[in-house]
């Protein structure tokens, strides 16, 4: 325990602050290529027509690859957690958002790899594009993936997160007042420094040294090796010097890629995201649209909560089936609810497939229940912190999936910050405490949800 | 390792100008067809980085001894290849406007010329100074085809494209004035901006940059400088803001009136 | 063309147009200035010219002949590190460090112009910069502090002593 409370500088500041740390982008294997990327000009459309021997004609370029040089084109980065393969590597048939990858070249330098991209020859036949998460579930909205407009492979084969608790109906007809939100953050870029970058470089051995910036240097290695069909010993991964990653850097967006080149060609490849490519074709964190009715007393318990949350995915299912599962276990907040009805979405549109960042699907549900609670207190004219603590999780409360909480802190967090900030709390709520709830802390209505799960 | 030699990129690589005087510079730029001037490179260099730009031959105009900012009594000339880092201490609307662009690397190596030359960006306008320009009443002596000419700024912003100006000059007013929306961040340009100065005389110039494809003077609120609130008002109608990546159409017109009066406000006090 | 890069006598012979940034990271090797962007907009790629902080990447190669050159692999190194990159470690200024190089050669000429500890100042002159996962206080803190020529100790580790030597000063 000698670093906790020490103060100890960083093992990698003196290699930060001389310019010695050594990103992917910087390190230097002679006879290296470059790769760029044919992307997708459209939201959605199908590929009539593909040829890329202009390109391979060329002088100076050493490999061009599609989808036909994947061994496993579609794989799953979270089979391993029941989330079913959709999305290709490099697009077959169809595009289905913006800026998708559908072939890579690799060349001398990048002038000759960025025109040797623009010889290639496609044909296109656009297609109808669903943008808004709204519209996936009207009978006459444009189908846009094999699976539907929405993830259907939830546990039991059910289309949603769905988490059922108490008697929500009940809730619904004893409440004094319905108060109703609406909650939609937007997308939001990770925008690191550093952007996608990978270098690959065929060792005379067989095996591939794949420098990567990715923030998960063995799940990215199972996800490399799955599609290339090798084994996990004919890689060798090199990184954990990322220039920032925040989620956005789990994708193994481009070690693949940049591993077939390198391959194909038999040369050292790198791949390198310019700016442009970061903002308009790098993974974001997903846009959400939550709804949240709940059903309150006029003296501030929160009976039950309905809410209805459409994420949208983009284009493929990626992590977000994990984040909206991650979602669901939050959607009371710190605050105990004992009726419940969730349903969560994950919705397809034809937008970049989302991903992580940080706090993953529970950023999002966070500030819309938190906005929510200022939402009720402001209706029912009550003290927000009041309401807060009122509702707030106590020991031997459960959580919407069921985990009983031994020691939560909300009160003594909330009363913290009532203190900070100068705000007076009535003596009853300055005294609270998050032990098991009693008298004027335990109404009939949370009765039964105390006690071990067992007895639910 | 990545130098450039081989046959293929001699051929993708441009003719480059360096003309180290004024007269070397008119002659390469000749009638301005098929050539990219360059001045401090902030705006030129990322589209031929990226490749939106390929041209045959370049002008570096950095060395042909354009720069400079000199007083002849009370009016003044700024060379085209003045930083604008070189304006930043000068009164108002020049010096404000110039210390609102982006941040002192940007402004240390990027020129007046280029500014004032500037296209449409990606999806946004750009041409910071043309505003304060504007509204100091400036003329511009330019080469192009037809020679060597002097006229209001006005005349050559249309037409700024196939022109490379030389220097800029004004009449010092007696009273100048800028507000602009606070940049949202360093490298952003200009969203909008009201310039405004008031000569000798005077008569009262207003300007705005960011209401527009380029900057445009809005006589409307200068007919009747005397009354801000109309003023304000009365300058959307000389103005045509667009959406872009900056703000809002909508945004530009609810801003533009309170920048109006805050210009006429200023100089009024600087009475 | 010629031009000192770190003291340096170079001759590059890359084109005119190149970018410097390109010609310091690909035909000389040197990796400290980073490309974050290409457009200027991000500051990761600033050098000193002639002591002048500029975008490498917006600056032709013809527009540095003959210039002095400073990058981050100039300013100091473990073993002698300068004021400012002392202050730098001592304030956790730099998490994943892409954008510390360029941030250090800012906060380096604002400190040779004779810049002060103050934050608002401090803020101007690094406005160029973005930084992705700091939120920047500690680095102003740590340009507030070399500007005040604040003295660190940075031989502690929970491994043993670094042989960093520790000096003040604002040189």
């Amino acid at each position: 325990m000698k670093v906790v409370g020490a103060r100890i500088p960083r093992y990698d500041g003196v290699a930060h602050v001389t310019g010695r740390t050594t990103y992917v982008d910087d390190v230097r294997v002679p006879g290296t290529l470059w790769a760029k990327a044919l992307r997708s000009p459209h939201h959605h459309a199908g590929i009539v027509r593909l040829d890329t021997r202009p390109a391979e004609e060329m002088k100076g370029v050493h490999a061009v690859i599609t989808h036909k040089d994947v061994p496993l084109n579609v794989y799953g980065h979270l089979e391993a957690l029941g989330i079913p393969a959709d999305e290709p590597l490099l697009a077959e048939d169809d595009v289905r958002y913006k800026g998708q990858p559908i072939a890579l070249v690799a060349a001398e330098d990048e002038e000759l790899a960025a025109e040797a991209v623009e010889r290639i020859e496609i044909e296109f036949e656009e297609r109808p594009a669903l943008l808004d998460v709204r519209k996936a579930f009207d009978p006459d909205a444009p189908r846009i993936h094999q699976w539907g407009n929405w993830y259907p492979h939830f546990e039991g084969g059910m289309d949603r997160r769905q988490i059922r608790k108490g008697d929500i109906d009940w809730a619904f007809a004893h409440a004094d007042v319905i108060v109703q939100g609406v909650y939609r953050p937007a997308a939001v870029e990770h925008c690191p420094l550093e952007t996608q970058v990978c270098q690959v470089v065929p060792e005379p051995n067989g095996r591939l040294t794949i420098y990567s910036c990715t923030q998960a240097l063995y799940f990215s290695m199972g996800v490399v090796a799955a599609h290339l069909q090798v084994p996990l010993n004919r890689l060798k991964f090199v990184g954990g010097t990322t220039g920032g990653g925040f989620g956005g850097k789990v994708d193994t967006a481009t070690e693949t890629m940049t591993a077939l080149l390198a391959l194909k060609s038999g040369r050292p490849v790198k791949w390198r995201w310019t700016r442009e490519e970061e903002f308009l074709c790098s993974s974001t964190r997903a846009p959400w649209h939550m709804e949240i009715a709940d059903a309150v007393t006029k003296d501030g318990w929160i009976l039950g909560r309905k809410m209805l949350t459409l994420h949208d995915a983009g284009a493929y299912a990626r992590f977000s089936p994990y984040g909206v599962t991650k979602h669901s276990f939050h959607h009371t907040g710190a605050y105990t609810i004992p009726n419940l009805h969730f349903d969560g979405y994950v919705v397809f549109t034809n937008r970049v497939p989302t991903t992580a960042m940080r706090g993953y699907g529970v950023t999002s549900v966070s500030f819309a229940v938190e906005t929510h609670m200022s939402r009720v207190a402001a209706v029912l004219g009550i003290d927000p912190f009041e309401l807060r603590l009122k509702n707030a999780n106590r020991i031997g409360d459960t959580s919407p999936n069921g985990v009983v909480y031994t020691d939560p802190s909300t009160v003594p967090t909330i009363q913290a910050i009532a203190e900070a900030i100068g705000h007076e709390l009535p003596a009853a709520y300055r005294t609270m405490t998050n032990e098991p709830r009693s008298g004027e802390w335990l109404p009939e209505h949370l009765v039964a949800q105390l006690g071990t799960p067992e007895e639910h | 390792m990545a130098v450039a030699t081989d046959e293929a990129t001699e051929a993708r690589a441009a003719e480059v100008l360096r003309p180290t005087s004024e007269e070397e510079a008119v002659a390469a730029f000749g009638d301005g067809a098929d050539v990219l001037v360059v001045g401090g490179g902030t705006i030129v260099v990322p589209d031929l980085t990226a490749r939106r730009l390929r041209p045959r031959r370049v002008l570096l105009l950095r060395e042909a001894g354009l720069a400079g900012v000199r007083r002849d009594g009370s009016r003044v000339t700024i060379g085209a290849a003045t930083s604008l880092q070189e304006l930043v201490d000068l009164p108002a609307p020049l010096g404000p406007c110039a210390a609102n662009i982006a941040d002192l690397e940007i402004r240390s190596a990027a020129t007046v010329g280029g500014n004032l030359c500037a296209g449409e960006g990606l999806e946004a306008p750009r041409g910071d100074l043309q505003g304060a320009f504007l509204a100091l009443g400036a003329v511009v002596r330019s080469a192009g085809e037809g020679g060597i000419v002097e006229e209001p700024l006005e005349d050559f912003l249309p037409r700024r494209r196939r022109r490379l100006a030389l220097d800029v000059s004004f009449e010092e007013p007696a009273a100048g004035a800028f507000a602009a929306l606070d940049r949202p961040h360093t490298h952003d340009y200009t969203a909008l901006a009201v310039s405004g100065a008031r000569a000798a005389d005077g008569t009262i110039r207003l300007a705005a940059t960011g209401a527009g494809s380029y900057g445009v003077r809005l006589r409307s609120a200068e007919a009747i400088a005397g009354d801000p609130e109309a003023a304000g008002e009365a300058a959307l109608r000389d103005v045509d803001p667009h959406d872009d990546a900056l703000a809002s159409a909508w945004y530009r017109r609810r801003v533009l009136p309170v920048l109006v009066r805050k210009v006429l406000a200023q100089l009024k006090e600087a009475a | 063309m010629n031009l000192t890069v770190n003291g340096v006598a170079r001759e590059v012979e890359s084109p005119p147009l190149t970018p410097l940034l390109h010609v310091l990271r690909e035909e000389l090797g040197i990796t400290g200035p980073k490309a974050g962007c290409l457009q200027g907009g991000c500051g990761a790629c600033t050098v000193l010219v002639d002591g002048e902080p500029r975008r490498a990447c917006l600056l032709p190669l013809a527009y540095a002949e003959g210039a002095e050159i400073t990058t981050v692999e100039g300013l100091g190194t473990p073993e002698r590190l300068a004021p400012i990159q002392q202050a730098f470690i001592h304030h956790y200024a730099a998490q994943c460090g892409f954008c510390t190089s360029g941030m250090l050669l800012a906060a380096q000429a604002y400190l040779a112009r004779g810049g002060s500890d103050d934050p608002e100042e401090i803020q101007e002159a690094l406005a160029g910069h973005v930084c992705r996962c700091t939120g920047y206080a500690k680095i102003i803190d740590a340009v507030a502090a070399a500007a005040r020529g604040d003295s660190f100790d940075l031989t502690t580790t929970a491994v043993g002593k670094y042989t960093t030597v520790t000096t003040g000063g604002r040189a």
